[in-house]
């Protein structure tokens, strides 16, 4: 389990080092949401290890409501750019 | 017991085949391909891969399977849609010319 | 039976996404949960057919195995190449069917829609195709 969470924060170090890098506000946008998921995975499988319901939870709030917040910033960006 | 053991065996194999998927489809980020075809890529590590970490997650704590249920819907819809949102949102801000009907 | 159907779906979803939330089935939770059904907002609806909604669902369903599958393939598979394709709606005038389309045609990885054409009769679709065989096939 220790491996696989070490795994998973290695993934997690790929899209955020895309996201500090100057480019392109979408590639950057993309890689954001593959942060937000991955951190709220992680949270989850934190919560299995040690067993704690209210870690869970908010693995899932944040799961739910943390890709509706930058949905609403593509829409922004897209009536902004046009 | 057996049981029990040969649940976490595919719990286990559910979780590092998520983690497969996930280095699989983030790596396509670091290359210079072109946006749609990271977006696919994208959607299999992050869609699918973390569909299966929650089914290896929902064999070995099956007492939370409300929460963890709640949390593969959320995940599937959400990641869907925002998919396609973004591939709509990047197009029509790049190719604002190309949609006019033709007279 | 149609008009009603809408505010049943609404009511329902929203009250089995309370109890999956709170984990919790007394009574009490119930009625609370029902009442925050129905005093959340609603989208103004329109009838709704009920054979056509089954069908999208089913399709939305099978898609998942699916996407597993053109995962498997695009992994193992050789360099895709990319390609614009069309496909028509099955009824472009009812917002959830057209939810539920674009649903599945997006989950899989090898499509993506890109948006409705043609006054939403269309979809536009970005998909990947399998690389050309090592005999030359050239597209």
């Amino acid at each position: 389990m220790t491996l696989l969470l070490w795994g998973m924060v290695l993934a997690l170090l790929i899209p955020i080092a895309v996201a500090c890098r100057p480019s392109d506000v979408w590639h950057r946008l993309a890689a954001f949401a593959s942060v937000a998921t991955k951190v709220a995975l992680i949270i989850l499988v934190v919560s299995a290890v040690r067993g704690d319901r209210m870690l869970g939870l908010a693995g899932v709030i944040v799961l739910s409501a943390g890709n509706a917040g930058l949905l609403l910033l593509a829409n922004l960006l897209r009536g902004a750019e046009r | 017991m057996s049981l029990a053991a040969l649940a976490d065996h595919a719990s286990l194999l559910l979780l590092g085949a998520g983690l497969v998927f996930w280095f699989w489809g983030t790596w396509p980020l670091l290359e210079s391909r072109s946006y749609l075809s990271k977006l696919h890529a994208l959607s299999v590590a992050d869609t699918l891969g973390s569909a299966l970490m929650l089914l290896g997650l929902l064999l070995r704590i099956p007492g939370q399977w409300p929460l963890l249920v709640l949390a593969l819907v959320a995940l599937i819809l959400w990641n869907t849609i925002f998919g396609y949102v973004l591939a709509n949102c990047s197009l029509a801000s790049r190719l604002p010319v190309r949609r006019e009907p033709p007279p | 039976m149609r008009r009603l159907l809408p505010l049943l779906l609404t009511i329902a979803f929203r009250l089995a996404v309370w109890c999956l939330l709170t984990a919790d089935l007394s009574r009490l939770n119930l009625w609370i949960g029902l009442v925050v059904a129905l005093l959340l907002p609603r989208a103004r609806s329109r009838p709704l057919p009920l054979g056509e909604l089954l069908r999208a669902l089913g399709r939305s369903l099978l898609a998942v195995p699916q996407a597993y599958l053109e995962a498997l393939r695009l992994m193992v598979g050789r360099e895709p190449v990319e390609a614009e394709i069309s496909e028509a709606t099955t009824d472009g005038a009812i917002p959830l069917l057209v939810f539920l389309d674009v649903f599945r045609i997006t989950l899989t990885p090898f499509t993506i829609v890109l948006g409705l054409e043609d006054g939403g009769r269309r979809y536009r679709i970005h998909a990947l195709k399998p690389g050309p065989r090592h005999g030359g096939l050239t597209p």
